[in-house]
C-alpha cells in the first residue's frame, strides 16, 4: 500500500505520485525550478534574507530560525564550508523525514542546492539512520539522477557553482541526531555532542564551517523560492509561518501522517483528522512533539501547535511527532518506557546525564513493581531539575522534561502506585 | 590581556584563555579560588564533561564551565551562589550514585578527589536506594596499571593524557550511557614509558599503579619535593616516604620542566633510594690487597695519607678527580676547590648516555652533567688519555660512571694507579682498585642542587636517612680537604653554605643558590651546554 499522508499540504502534495521520486517526475511538476533561479537570479545573501523573511524555523526539534542559521556561515573564509542534513529521524513518535526521503527526494536535494548556494557550500553531507535503508536507497538513486542531468557535481545547473551531495549511513544512536554528535560520528568517530563553542559554524564537519538542518526543513525551502516569504507566511501562525508533518500515533483511529499548517489546534488534530480514541475509550494524555517533549493532560490539548502556544503549557513542537495515550495508559508504565530509552541512549559524556538517566530510570521502575516510597515522587523532580540545563547538549533536557511534565500532571498516577504498593492500571500496555 | 573579576577578585587572562585556565595562569585556583573539577587538566585538553566547574557568569542566563568559558573583558564570574553550590550538590550526588564507596580498601583514599569534592561539595545525606552498578574491580590494562571500573567516574584524563602526551591512544571509552567504561582495545595493553602518569591524573582510585598498589595508606606518606634522578631532565617529583623509606616517586608540577608527568623509568628509579648496591661501608686496601672495612675516620686518615704521599713525590700534577653527573653542585663545587686547593687542574666529567625522547627522557642519564661542566669540567676523555699515557698516578674518583663501556669499560687501566679513592652511593667495580672507599649520598639524602640538561638548578633535601654511616661527596671532600690541611677546608660542613658560596663565587650560578631557587628551580646565568 502506498505510504502517503493522510492530509497533503505543499510539502506532501505529489507524494501520491511515483514519478515525483523521479527527477523527470519532480521536474514536470515544476521542480529544479526554484534552485535555477536561486542560483542564477539571486545573491546568496539574497536567498538568507527571503528565508529569514519567511520566518522558516528548523524542523528538526528546536524550532531554530534556518535563515539565522545559514548567516552564521562565514563569508569570509578559505576553507571549505559544508551543509549536513540531518536524516537521522529517531525521535521516538517521529515519521515524518522518513517520506520526505522516499516520496520528496528530489525536493529534498532542490532544498539542499539552493541552501548551499545561499551559505557558499561545496558539500552535502545526509546523515540518513541506518535503519532507513530504503529512504537512503530512494535518496541515493535521486542523487544518481541529479548528478547525471548535471544538477550536482561540478558545474551545477551549468553556472560553474559546484555543489556535490553525499550519503552516510548512522548506526542506530538516537544522540547521532544532536548535530554535533551527528558531525563526530560523520568523521567516524563515536557520536558524542561536541562541547559549545565552536558552534558548527564556525568548526563543524572535518573542522569545516557547516550548518546542519533538518530533511524538512531543507524541504520548504524550494516552496519559498519558489512562491516567496508572503506565500509562505500565509501558513501556520505569525510566530510559526509554514506547514509541517505531523506523525499521529497511539491511540488514535488513524495513525499516521498530517501535513497541517503550523498552528492547528492539537484536539482538533486527534479528534477531526486523526479520528479520535478508538474503543470508545477518554483521551488521557498527548505527548505533543516526539517522546522528548512534556506530556499534555486531556484537558490542555485545547491548543495551537506552534512553539509559542505550546511553551505556554510548558511543552514544546519538537518534531511534531504527536503520541496519544487512552485512559488505560499507566503513566508510570509510560515512564518507565521514556527513561529507558533515555538512559539507553544517553552517550554518556556528562555526569547528570550519563548517572541521572539511569537513577531515573531505576526510581520509576521500582515505583512501577510497587516498591516506591512516597519521597521518590520528589526525588525523581529534583534529580530531573539537576539534569536539565546543564550539560553538553540538550539530550539531559530531553530525558528530564518528560519525567517533569508527567510528574506535574499525572503525579496521582506515581502516588497510587506507591499507596496500593502495586501498578493500578491491569489495561495498561505491558512493559 | 582581558581583566575580570572573580568573586569581586580581579584577575587578568592572557587573551583566548578560559576562566578555569586564567584561574590556573594566575595561580589561584583551588588556592584561593575554588572551583572544583574533575575533567579539566591544565595540560590536557578541554573535555567540559564532568560539568562540576559551573559558575554564575554574569549576563547569561545559564551557569556555565569555568573550564571551555572564555575570559572576555569585564565579565563577571561568580562561584559561590547559591546556584553554583545546587549544581555542585547535583553532579556530586549523581556521580556517587553509582560509586561503590569501597574507600575503606580504595589506594585513593586520602588523596581522592571524590572523597575531597563529596566532604566540601557535597550534600550532607544519601538518597539513592538503587543497587549500584555491579563491575569488574581488577581489570589488567597493561603490565603497570590496575583499573577498577567501578570507581572511574569517566572524566576521560587518562584516555586524553594516551592521545595526547604518549600519542599512543591505548584507552578509550566504550558503550554509552551508564554502561559506559574505559577499555583498551583486544591485543593491545597500556604500555608506554608514561603510562603510569594515568595513575596520578585519575582522580578517584579508578586506575592504581600495580607497583604501589597496597603498599601504604597515602596518608601515611610525607610528600618531600626533590627531582628524579633518572636522566638529564631532573623532572620534579614528591618523594612519599614513610619510615625512613621512599615508597613512590609522583610527579612535581613544574611547567618550566616536565609540566605534570613523569617518565615510568624515571618513577620506578624510586626502588634505587635504599634499595640494593649501595655502598654501605668505609674501606681500605689492606697490606695483603684485600679491602678491609674501616670507619669514616680511619679511612679519612688513609686517604689523606695515600695522597699527601704522592703528592709530596710526584708532584699535585699526577692526581685527577673525576666529577660524577650524580653528585649536586655543591659537591662537585668543593671537588673544584679540593683539586684546586691540592694543586692540581686534571679533572673530568663522565656521563653515561642512552635513549632519549621527545617529551622529557634526556640521553644524558644522571641529572647533573650540566652543572659539572658549568662548574669547568671537561669531558673525561682528556683524562682517560693521560690515564693511558701514564701521566696519572692518582685519581679522586666520584662515583662510577668512568668505569662505563662507553668510558674505561672496566677497572683494568685503573689498576696499576698508586691511588684510587672513590666516593659513591653505589658499590661497582671500582672498588676492586680502590685503596679507599666512602660511601656517599644519594640526592634524596642530602642538601642541594642539581642542574638539568636546559640548565635549570632545582634544589633537594634530604627525604630518607641512610642507616649507615653515609656523607655527601662535599662533605668528604671537605674532610678530606681538612685532613691534608688544604687551605679553605675548616669549620663546620653544610651544603646551603657552600650553595651560597657557589653562587657568590660561579657567575653562571647567580641568584641560583639552595635558598634563591626555591621550589620550582631558576635558570643558570649562562649554560655552557
Amino acid at each position: 500500500m502506498l505510504k502517503v499522508p493522510y492530509v497533503t499540504g505543499y510539502l506532501t502534495e505529489h507524494f501520491a505520485d511515483d514519478e515525483f521520486a523521479t527527477l523527470e517526475g519532480y521536474e514536470r511538476k515544476g521542480g529544479y525550478r526554484a534552485a535555477r533561479e536561486a542560483i542564477t537570479g539571486m545573491s546568496p545573501a539574497d536567498v538568507i534574507e527571503l528565508v529569514k523573511t519567511a520566518g522558516l524555523q528548523g524542523r528538526g526539534g528546536a524550532g531554530f530560525s534556518a535563515g539565522l542559521k545559514w548567516s552564521f556561515m562565514p563569508t569570509d573564509t578559505d576553507k571549505p564550508k559544508y551543509l549536513v542534513c540531518n536524516a537521522d529521524e529517531s525521535e521516538p513518535g517521529s515519521f515524518k523525514d522518513r517520506i520526505l526521503l522516499e516520496r520528496g527526494a528530489h525536493q529534498l536535494l532542490e532544498g539542499i542546492l539552493i541552501a548551499a548556494w545561499a551559505t557558499g557550500a561545496e558539500k552535502t553531507f545526509v546523515y540518513i539512520r541506518g535503519e532507513y535503508a530504503q529512504p537512503a536507497r530512494v535518496l541515493q538513486r535521486c542523487i544518481d539522477e541529479a548528478y547525471a542531468k548535471g544538477y550536482l557535481g561540478a558545474n551545477v545547473m551549468k553556472t560553474g557553482f559546484r555543489h556535490d551531495v553525499v550519503v552516510t549511513r548512522g548506526a542506530g544512536a538516537y544522540i547521532c541526531g544532536e548535530e554535533t554528535g551527528l558531525l563526530e560520528s560523520l568523521e567516524g568517530k563515536k557520536g558524542q555532542p561536541r562541547k559549545k563553542p565552536p558552534f558548527p559554524a564556525e568548526y563543524g564537519a572535518f573542522g569545516m564551517p557547516t550548518t546542519v538542518n533538518n530533511v524538512e526543513t531543507f524541504s520548504h525551502v524550494p516552496h519559498i523560492v519558489a512562491k516567496g516569504a508572503d506565500w509562505f507566511r500565509g501558513f501556520g501562525t505569525e510566530k510559526s509561518p509554514g506547514t509541517t508533518i505531523f506523525g499521529v500515533s497511539g491511540h488514535v483511529e488513524r495513525p499516521g501522517l498530517y501535513e497541517l499548517p503550523l498552528g492547528t489546534r492539537l484536539d482538533e488534530i486527534i479528534f477531526e483528522y486523526a479520528g479520535g480514541v478508538p474503543n470508545g475509550r477518554k483521551l488521557k494524555g498527548v505527548i505533543p512533539g516526539g517522546m522528548s517533549m512534556p506530556i499534555l493532560p486531556a484537558g490542555q490539548i485545547d491548543v495551537p501547535m506552534a512553539n509559542e502556544s505550546l511553551r505556554e503549557r510548558k511543552t514544546m513542537l519538537g518534531t511534531g511527532g504527536i503520541m496519544v495515550m487512552d485512559e488505560t495508559t499507566c503513566m508510570v508504565r509510560t515512564a518507565c518506557v521514556i527513561t529507558y530509552f533515555f538512559r539507553d541512549e544517553s552517550c554518556g559524556q556528562c555526569t547528570q546525564c550519563r548517572e541521572g538517566t539511569g537513577w531515573l530510570n531505576k526510581i520509576v521502575n521500582r515505583i512501577e513493581r510497587g516498591a516506591g516510597l512516597p519521597e521518590d515522587l520528589e526525588i525523581l523532580v529534583d534529580i530531573a531539575g539537576k539534569m536539565e540545563g546543564q550539560t553538553i547538549c540538550a539530550f539531559a533536557d530531553a530525558a528530564a522534561w518528560p519525567v517533569q511534565g508527567l510528574m506535574r500532571h499525572f503525579r496521582s498516577d506515581f502516588e497510587a502506585h506507591v499507596q496500593h504498593k502495586k501498578c493500578p492500571f491491569p489495561e495498561s500496555f505491558e512493559l | 590581556m582581558p581583566k575580570f573579576t572573580v568573586d569581586g577578585r580581579p584577575v587578568e587572562a592572557a587573551e583566548g584563555r578560559t576562566i578555569l585556565q586564567a584561574l590556573d595562569d594566575a595561580g589561584l585556583l583551588m588556592n584561593g579560588v575554588s572551583v572544583p573539577h574533575y575533567c579539566w587538566h591544565p595540560k590536557l585538553s578541554i573535555d567540559g564533561s564532568c560539568r562540576l566547574c559551573q559558575v554564575e557568569v554574569e549576563g547569561i542566563p545559564k551557569l556555565q564551565i569555568a573550564c571551555n568559558t572564555v575570559v572576555r573583558e569585564g565579565m563577571v564570574v561568580r562561584t559561590e551562589t547559591e546556584r553554583v553550590k545546587q549544581a555542585r550538590e547535583g553532579v556530586m550526588e549523581l556521580l556517587l550514585v553509582n560509586h561503590p564507596l569501597d574507600c575503606p580498601i580504595c589506594d585513593q583514599a586520602g588523596e581522592c578527589k571524590l572523597q575531597d569534592y563529596a566532604f566540601e561539595y557535597g550534600a550532607v545525606g544519601s538518597r539513592s536506594r538503587e543497587p549500584r552498578r555491579a563491575l569488574k574491580k581488577n581489570v589488567d590494562l597493561g603490565p603497570t596499571i590496575v583499573f577498577d571500573q567501578e570507581r572511574c567516574i569517566l572524566c576521560r584524563r587518562c584516555v586524553r593524557f594516551c592521545d595526547e602526551i604518549p600519542g599512543t591512544r591505548e584507552l578509550a571509552v566504550v558503550n554509552r550511557g551508564d554502561h559506559s567504561v574505559i577499555e583498551t582495545f583486544p591485543g593491545v595493553p597500556l604500555e608506554n614509558d608514561y603510562s603510569m602518569n594515568v595513575a596520578d591524573i585519575c582522580p578517584v582510585g579508578a586506575l592504581t599503579t600495580r607497583d604501589f598498589r597496597f603498599k601504604i595508606r597515602v596518608w601515611f606518606l610525607a610528600d618531600v619535593p626533590g627531582v628524579c634522578t633518572g636522566c638529564a631532565k631532573g623532572c620534579n617529583v614528591h618523594l612519599g616516604v614513610a619510615n625512613n623509606k621512599v615508597y613512590r616517586y609522583v610527579p612535581r608540577r613544574n611547567d618550566a620542566v616536565n609540566d605534570t608527568w613523569i617518565c615510568d623509568t624515571g618513577r620506578m628509579s624510586y626502588a634505587r633510594v635504599g634499595g640494593v648496591g649501595r655502598l654501605r661501608q668505609c674501606f681500605v686496601r689492606g697490606e695483603l690487597g684485600v679491602p678491609e672495612a674501616v670507619d669514616f675516620d680511619q679511612a679519612l686518615r688513609v686517604a689523606a695519607e695515600r695522597l699527601a704521599r704522592l703528592r709530596d713525590a710526584k708532584g699535585a700534577g699526577v692526581i685527577a678527580g673525576i666529577a660524577s653527573p650524580h653528585a649536586t653542585n655543591e659537591d662537585l663545587f668543593v671537588l673544584k676547590r679540593f683539586l684546586r686547593a691540592l694543586g692540581t687542574e686534571n679533572s673530568g666529567m663522565a656521563v653515561v648516555r642512552g635513549d632519549s625522547d621527545a617529551i622529557l627522557v634526556e640521553a644524558e642519564k644522571a641529572p647533573n652533567a650540566a652543572g659539572a661542566r658549568a662548574l669547568g669540567f671537561p669531558a673525561a676523555t682528556g683524562v682517560i688519555d693521560r690515564i693511558a699515557g701514564g701521566g696519572i698516578d692518582g685519581l679522586v674518583v666520584l662515583g662510577h660512571d668512568l668505569i662505563h663501556e662507553q668510558f674505561l669499560g672496566g677497572v683494568d687501566a685503573l689498576a696499576r694507579l698508586d691511588t684510587v679513592i672513590v666516593l659513591d652511593p653505589h658499590a661497582s667495580a671500582l672498588e676492586h682498585v680502590a685503596h679507599v672507599a666512602f660511601p656517599t649520598r644519594l640526592a634524596a639524602e642530602k642538601y642541594g642542587t642539581l642542574t638539568n640538561a636546559a640548565g635549570r638548578v632545582q634544589r633537594v633535601e634530604p627525604a630518607v636517612e641512610p642507616r649507615w654511616d653515609a656523607r655527601s661527596e662535599g662533605e668528604v671532600l671537605f674532610a678530606l680537604g681538612a685532613a691534608l690541611g688544604l687551605e679553605g677546608f675548616d669549620g663546620r660542613y653544610d651544603a646551603r653554605d657552600i650553595s651560597s658560596a657557589l653562587a657568590s663565587q660561579v657567575p653562571a650560578f647567580a641568584g641560583c643558590s639552595w635558598d634563591e631557587v626555591g621550589g620550582g628551580g631558576a635558570p643558570l646565568t649562562e649554560n655552557p651546554a
